[in-house]
């Protein structure tokens, strides 16, 4: 016999393309003859020298793609067989290889909750931030565009709320590097291959001491070998505020004013009238109104609608272009992009420049090495996302009257020269957002580079050794001037003000694992044990002075007196064992088990160290054989998990009494002094979360309908709580690991092939999933954890919901004084007349007192749901998608603001049919204003509470593609044009600008409020957030 | 390696891991209980809030909220209108726990740092004693029963810890002050200027007997005073209107018997009575306008005429763009030179807590003996008690006239209210006037935040 056969092939993808590297064995199925090669950089393989014979099977497989197996192929003698093989793209089936924590698996042998979005699911979206471009698809994800202003990141929380005090941010594994509160707009879309979101424990387990809030590990692309493939993108964009806030104009704001000074003067003493004159009013500024009003009120018009001075109609550009390839041995991708975005606020704006260099290279057959290395630089200016008090609320509240511009070209009306400064007199205020952003120039700078370096040996077959180095260096400053007077804008005269502010902070991660993975007949095993470490550095400085002698120079060089000038720094480090044995049986059953040591040097001496471990199994029941005569089920996939993450997301020196500074003056000498700010607890330690998790995938119809269902429980236990403790001890809180939440919920995922015609296909997504939060156990006495701020409550205590809002129901308004006299009682010092608000005596004890306060509604939605149609015909692609979260209440914080008299703000045009007489009560549910409230108007009742529920049109996209043939010809591979439109419409009856909105104050007054804000008490609540937009972007990308 | 790599301690903070244990770390400590007095005693303070606002002497217009403080809240203070819920009560009680904590700590580590000189321990716990007895003589005017907290509390005993009787509360106010008035120093010799002395332990002490309506042992103390300190270590200035001075020279004079002490300027521990005082939001005599503690008419009206205390005390209004603006403030602690600090006026006069016209007056309510008032009078430029010129018509009791002589001396000092309370007088002198005021509402109710973490500390009556 000779062995002088060829076997030649060639193997591609889909479109036609050559691929590299695909692994191809072939086989003599009779007497066990096996070879094996791999395809070159066009994808070509070769078999010299094969035994006649047969019959001979070949095997394909390549990361990413179906496995292939041709059979049957008898060889004769000296001849040359030629095959032409086309791979299947392996998404949606088995054998498509998806990322998880330290590794990757075939989805088939995945036990746990993981979602992978590749970056077809995202291709086209405009945002920034990839994050909100896969809002509303990954059921049990919930991701919240909370602001919409460029730049922002979404809140995302998996799962539920699962933490009080300490962090609920998620992990951020990128390319490697694990980064707690990281900020995903410093990742260009463009780069991402996929993101993996690792839902349950058993999956986040092996983070450890960090995975409770869920992981996500984004991974970006690397170039295959082939072709140099070059891509290139341009969008334009549009933004608008569509969704504006109804106020007051200028008339109907007069009539609220007026109202409210009279209804506060005649309520100030017997014998006081409304028709009393100004002069008759002594010199209390409450109860005076400017003649103006009463005289010639036409003069103001309609007045100034403030929302339409602050924003407007923004532009955007973004420029995208990227090479990637190489060959079998080594693969590329450089990558630049520039996003320019104007703001819809005036004068605000948002740009980035990010590169990257991805390179992997195989040095020889027993090592490979790599680098990714990545860059992105920010300029923004971005105002109205601080809340209360910045321009986003204040145009919802500064007085129609004023004019943007006053006679002499200033601002505001505390000009003393101007005639507008007549007003002065009377209380009036007037914030303008305009001088806001006009006479305070503001610049934040953020660069970020990312940087890591591997090296994979494999000394024997089967076992690799890897080591890593990642860092991350992030770079702020800010710079600030506040220029003179604000162009009497400001409420108050200011003088120049400068500042500036650095922040520097380096995260550096180490890496060292050894991988072994073997088959062995129908067992296949796996083991990985790694070691890390991980340090991270942040400085910051700030600086500030006044005394400009102009407005000219604005840098701190001309302030005459420096008024702060300090520096911090502030370190943590982590130390990890981890280890993952995996083992299936026959491809069919599966065991996943993880453990990870962490240590932190967060936590107190005493409890530094901690075991994270997991357990996972799963059965794929679609291939035992008494399933194979179901023809209806292509895959079907029981899930088990069960795993214990932990959550160490507290300040870096949490266990430790820390001492602040102080200062006195003995006579003219100022001394330092030294104040204990916080109480020690030694014993303080990461939150822990199990979560048992179970749940199916199932393929049925052909292929056509994929089934995703999971359900979970969860236990959070040793809560990181801030604890209120009485103020006896000298702090309002104490960081205390005490406590239990409980989350458990659902989630489903479908996805429908509903038409698979070659012209014409229709694909249908959806997901729903629940939550149920409630908290088991809070610290000393199960004290309830009470949050208030500016009167709003939100009380978390045990057997309810985390965050509960917790005030007076309001009933309606008390028409006469017989109303009144039948009515419950009122508290000492509480008066109440006709057109004050009616608050339910909830105890029934026939007066109000703080026992009538209720539970008035929660901020974590019933469940929320999404829904995508992508409809494509010949080149054409259509896809919309909807996003709907149910069953939340929203704190409306302007309520304070807009809803009641407040020290002559502008209010809620829907408040205008307030009481006026018990001949004329307006709406029966809207008070009288009252310039000096006596009654319970200011107190937090269901006034403030609003539905949450909203079903928006989130995304519309529509894609053509140019003809193969006529894109051919330009010399282009494919050529393309699209038209994507976000936040399109949201049905919602919120007063706000979006329901979706949240903000609180992120700041802690220490002298005043009872306990700072944690980050998951007062979720729901809406402080003046900025509006989401309207986002229209038309956009050209070209594959050469 | 393993070890050091996790053990990071706090880079810019010190921690209680390395502190309170050498002289200059206590020092450190002292130094910042001092401190304490800027909340206590501050323009929105406790005494403030009480001892004007709750009289006749004050009234407020428009004014500023502040973090969770409404209008309303402060208002409500004027108004007797309080509740529970009230977030300037809250305030108070937290400011008030928080200072003393501050105290009680250094009081609690020192007994534990041996290497300190027998003599400092004594001098640092007796001047902590001084301030503890100054703040729960305060407070227990303010609540009746409060909490008595001696030592710094673990949660777990904060939660079970109710309030104690008044008596109680007394019995400890009178315990650290005799302390400190048996182991501070004399007034000349103290450690600095601003230093609690022997003399400001007894005065305080003689007021605080005084109140529990014990005259012998008020008269005993002050006179130990008197006897010890009169026309040396203390006596009045000749003129009433430097008592306020912002100049070095003007600060800690032979009248004052215990004062806060406050510098001006960026970063400084700075006064701000004055702009806190004056008409909220004015634009034209300071930058900043708290718009606390405005002048009543009916405090202006009781000056006898050429009492030279009137005019150097308050305005009468202000020109605003040609206006007039009617609102009387006072002026005591103007400091025309003050630079502008982050928009508001940062001065550099003190505040004096006790000054040496109290010890007269009050040795005169002691021992009913005239003579030490009208050293008072005389200055004030006006006839002497008991003379022809006296308007005994209006004052026709010693009572009444120290009630008089007290109002005007101490205007806008924080006296009033205390003062009416100490005498039985407030719910007469104050319903003549309009206020709403009974026995109950003498006292502030317990914070409803309080109570809802530990519902056994009861609430006052009334509420």
């Amino acid at each position: 016999q000779e062995n002088s056969s060829i076997v030649k092939g060639v193997v591609q993808n889909n479109n036609g393309d050559a691929l590299a590297g695909v692994s191809v064995v072939i086989r003599n199925t009779a007497n066990n003859f096996t070879s094996g090669t791999s395809t070159d950089s066009t994808g070509v393989f070769t078999f010299s020298r094969i035994p006649a014979g047969g019959p001979y099977k070949f095997t394909f497989s390549i990361v990413g793609y179906e496995s292939q197996t041709l059979s049957g192929y008898n060889i004769k003698s000296d001849i040359t067989l030629s095959l032409v093989v086309k791979m299947k793209d392996a998404a949606n089936s088995l054998d498509q290889v998806i990322v998880i924590g330290y590794g990757s698996q075939r989805k088939r042998a995945v036990t746990g909750s993981v979602v992978s979005v590749s970056a077809e699911q995202f291709k086209d979206r405009s945002s920034s931030n990839v994050a909100q471009s896969i809002e509303g698809t990954v059921p049990g994800v919930n991701i919240s565009t909370t602001q919409g202003a460029p730049g922002f990141g979404p809140t995302i929380r998996v799962r539920g709320i699962n933490s009080i005090t300490a962090g609920t941010n998620p992990l951020y594994v990128v390319d490697g590097m694990a980064m707690e509160n990281f900020d995903l707009n410093i990742i260009n879309a463009q780069d991402i291959q996929s993101i993996e979101i690792l839902k349950d424990a058993a999956s986040a387990a092996i983070y450890g001491s960090r995975g409770a809030n869920g992981v996500i590990i984004v991974t970006t692309k690397l170039g295959k070998a082939g072709k140099p493939q070059v891509n290139l993108a341009y969008e334009q964009g549009l933004q608008k505020v569509t969704r504006k806030v109804e106020v007051m104009d200028a008339q109907q704001w007069i009539q609220y004013y007026i109202d409210a000074r009279n209804n506060a003067w005649v309520a100030s003493g017997p014998g006081r009238s409304a028709t009393d004159p100004n002069s008759a009013r002594g010199g209390n500024k409450t109860y005076l109104i400017p003649p103006d009003f009463i005289n010639n009120p036409q003069q103001f018009g309609k007045g100034t609608d403030w929302q339409d001075v602050l924003f407007r109609t923004a532009h955007s550009q973004n420029i995208q272009a990227s090479i990637s390839g190489g060959t079998d041995r080594a693969q590329y991708l450089f990558s630049a992009g520039y996003l320019d975005q104007d703001a819809v606020v005036i004068d605000n704006f948002y740009k980035r420049l990010s590169l990257r260099m991805n390179i992997r290279q195989k040095i020889t057959e027993k090592v490979t090495a790599g680098l990714n290395i990545s860059f992105t630089g920010n300029h923004s200016r971005i105002d109205g996302v601080e809340g209360k008090s910045d321009v986003v609320s204040l145009a919802q509240q500064s007085d129609p009257i004023f004019p943007v511009y006053n006679e002499n070209g200033n601002l505001g009306f505390l000009d003393p020269n101007s005639t507008w400064n007549r007003f002065t007199a009377y209380g009036v205020q007037l914030w303008h957002p305009y001088s806001l952003i006009k006479y305070a120039n503001k610049r934040n700078k953020v660069y970020n580079t990312i940087g890591g370096g591997y090296i994979e040996i494999k000394p024997i077959n089967d076992l690799t050794f890897k080591s890593s180095v990642n860092a991350i260096l992030t770079q702020r400053n800010y710079n600030w001037f506040w220029q003179t007077n604000a162009g009497y804008g400001y409420s108050t005269l200011l003088p120049a003000e400068g500042r500036y502010q650095t922040y520097n902070n380096l995260n550096w991660l180490t890496e060292n694992s050894l991988s072994y993975d073997k088959v062995l007949g129908d067992h296949t095993i796996g083991a990985l044990v790694a070691y890390t470490a991980q340090k991270q550095r942040g400085d910051t400085s700030q600086q500030r002075g006044t005394n400009y002698p102009n407005d000219l120079v604005q840098t701190l060089n001309a302030a005459g007196t420096p008024t702060l000038s300090t520096t911090t720094a502030g370190e943590w480090a982590l130390l990890s064992w981890l280890s993952r044995v995996s083992y299936s049986y026959k491809n069919r059953y599966f065991l996943n088990g993880t453990i990870r040591r962490d240590g932190s040097s967060r936590f107190g001496q005493a409890s530094r160290w901690g075991y994270f471990p997991s357990l996972s199994v799963g059965w794929l029941i679609s291939d035992e054989s008494f399933m194979q005569s179901v023809s209806a089920i292509n895959n079907l996939k029981l899930r088990v998990s069960y795993g214990a993450t932990g959550n160490n997301q507290i300040p870096n020196y949490g266990p430790i009494s820390l001492i602040d500074g102080v200062k006195y003056a003995y006579s003219d000498n100022v001394v330092n002094g030294s104040r204990v700010t916080t109480i020690p607890n030694p014993n303080l330690k990461w939150e822990k979360t199990t979560q048992f998790n179970v749940g199916f995938d199932l393929t049925a119809l052909n292929n056509r309908i994929n089934v995703t269902a999971d359900f979970y429980n969860s236990i959070t236990k040793d809560l990181l709580l801030n604890v209120p403790v009485p103020i006896l001890t000298g702090f309002a809180t104490q960081l205390t690991n005490i406590g239990r939440v409980r989350n458990r919920g659902v989630e489903l995922a479908i996805s429908s092939k509903n038409i698979v015609n070659s012209d014409l296909k229709w694909t249908t997504d959806f997901n729903i999933a629940a939550n149920r939060n409630k908290v088991l156990q809070l610290g000393p006495n199960n004290a309830p954890v009470i949050v208030e701020e500016w009167g709003s409550r939100f009380v978390t205590e045990v057997g309810k919901p985390i965050s509960n809002f917790v005030g007076y129901v309001f009933d309606g308004v008390y028409n006469n004084q017989d109303e009144i006299n039948k009515g419950p009682q009122y508290a000492s010092g509480v008066v109440v007349t006709p057109g004050d608000p009616k608050v339910r005596d909830v105890t029934g004890e026939g007066k109000i007192d703080a026992t009538d306060r209720t539970i008035l509604g929660n901020g974590q939605p019933d469940f929320t749901a999404g829904l995508t149609n992508t409809v494509s015909y010949k080149n054409f692609e259509f896809s919309f998608m909807l996003h709907g979260v149910f069953g939340n209440e929203i704190v409306n914080q302007q309520t304070r603001y807009n809803k009641y008299w407040n020290d002559s703000r502008n209010a809620y045009a829907a408040i205008g049919n307030y009481w006026k007489s018990e001949q004329q009560p307006g709406d029966g549910k809207t008070f009288k204003p009252n310039a000096e409230f006596k009654g319970m108007q200011t107190q937090f009742s269901s006034y403030w509470i609003e539905d949450g529920t909203f079903v928006r049109i989130k995304n519309i996209r529509l894609s053509y593609t140019l003809p193969k043939t006529v894109s051919s010809k330009l010399s282009f591979r494919t050529m393309r044009v699209y038209v994507n439109a976000e936040n399109v419409h949201v049905f919602s009856k919120y007063l706000g600008y979006d329901p979706e909105n949240s903000i609180y104050s992120t700041g802690t007054d220490a002298a005043t409020s009872n306990t700072p804000f944690p980050p998951g008490l007062m979720v729901g609540a809406d402080y003046g957030s900025y509006p989401i937009p309207l986002t229209v972007t038309f956009g050209l990308k070209v594959d050469l | 390696c393993k070890k050091s790599f996790l053990e990071l301690a706090p880079v810019s903070n010190n921690s209680t891991n390395n502190f309170f244990k050498t002289k200059s770390d206590f020092d450190l400590a002292v130094n910042n209980a001092y401190s304490t007095l800027y909340t206590m005693y501050g323009p929105t303070g406790l005494v403030s809030y009480c001892g004007e606002l709750m009289s006749d002497n004050a009234t407020l217009y428009t004014v500023a909220g502040s973090g969770s403080i409404t209008v309303g809240d402060r208002w409500a203070f004027r108004d007797y209108t309080l509740n529970p819920a009230n977030n300037v009560v809250n305030q108070l009680w937290n400011d008030s726990y928080v200072s003393l904590y501050n105290l009680n700590i250094v009081l609690d580590r020192i007994q534990d740092a041996t290497s300190l000189d027998a003599g400092y321990v004594t001098q640092v716990t007796a001047e902590m004693r001084f301030l503890r007895g100054m703040y729960y003589f305060y407070m227990v005017q303010a609540w009746g029963d409060v909490p008595l907290v001696t030592k710094p509390l673990t949660p777990g005993e904060a939660f079970t810890t109710g309030r104690t009787p008044r008596a109680e509360v007394y019995n400890q106010v009178i315990d650290d002050l005799k302390y400190a008035g048996d182991n501070l120093t004399a007034p000349d010799k103290v450690p600095a200027a601003g230093r609690a002395s022997k003399g400001a332990a007894l005065t305080l002490l003689g007021k605080v007997y005084l109140t529990m309506g014990n005259k012998t042992a008020a008269a005993q103390t002050l006179q130990q005073v008197y006897s010890s300190y009169n026309g040396n270590a203390y006596n009045l200035l000749p003129e009433f209107g430097s008592l306020w001075g912002a100049t070095l020279a003007q600060k800690n004079t032979k009248e004052s018997i215990f004062e806060i002490q406050y510098k001006g300027g960026a970063n400084n521990p700075s006064s701000t009575y004055w702009p806190a005082f004056a008409p909220f939001e004015n634009f034209a005599i300071t930058r900043f306008g708290g718009g606390m503690n405005q002048v009543t008419d009916d405090l202006y009206n009781e000056y006898e005429t050429g009492d030279k205390r009137r005019d150097t005390s308050f305005e009468l209004g202000y020109l605003k763009g040609g206006n007039w603006i009617a609102i009387k403030f006072q002026k005591k602690w103007k400091d025309a030179n003050a630079p502008i600090v982050n928009a508001a006026e940062s001065c550099n006069n003190n505040f004096i807590i006790i000054r040496y016209a109290d010890v007269l007056l009050m040795l005169t309510e002691a021992t009913g003996d005239v003579q030490y008032m009208n050293r008072v009078r005389a200055r004030a430029g006006l006839p002497l008690y008991g003379t022809a010129g006296y308007p005994a018509a209006q004052y026709p009791t010693l009572d009444l006239a120290i009630e008089h002589e007290r109002r005007m001396e101490f205007a806008m000092e924080f006296h009033r209210w205390f003062d009416l309370k100490r005498t039985g007088r407030a719910v007469p002198v104050l319903s003549a006037k309009g206020k709403p005021v009974n026995a109950n509402k003498l006292l502030l109710p317990i914070p409803q935040f309080a109570r809802d973490q530990n519902p056994d500390l009861g609430q006052n009556d009334g509420y």
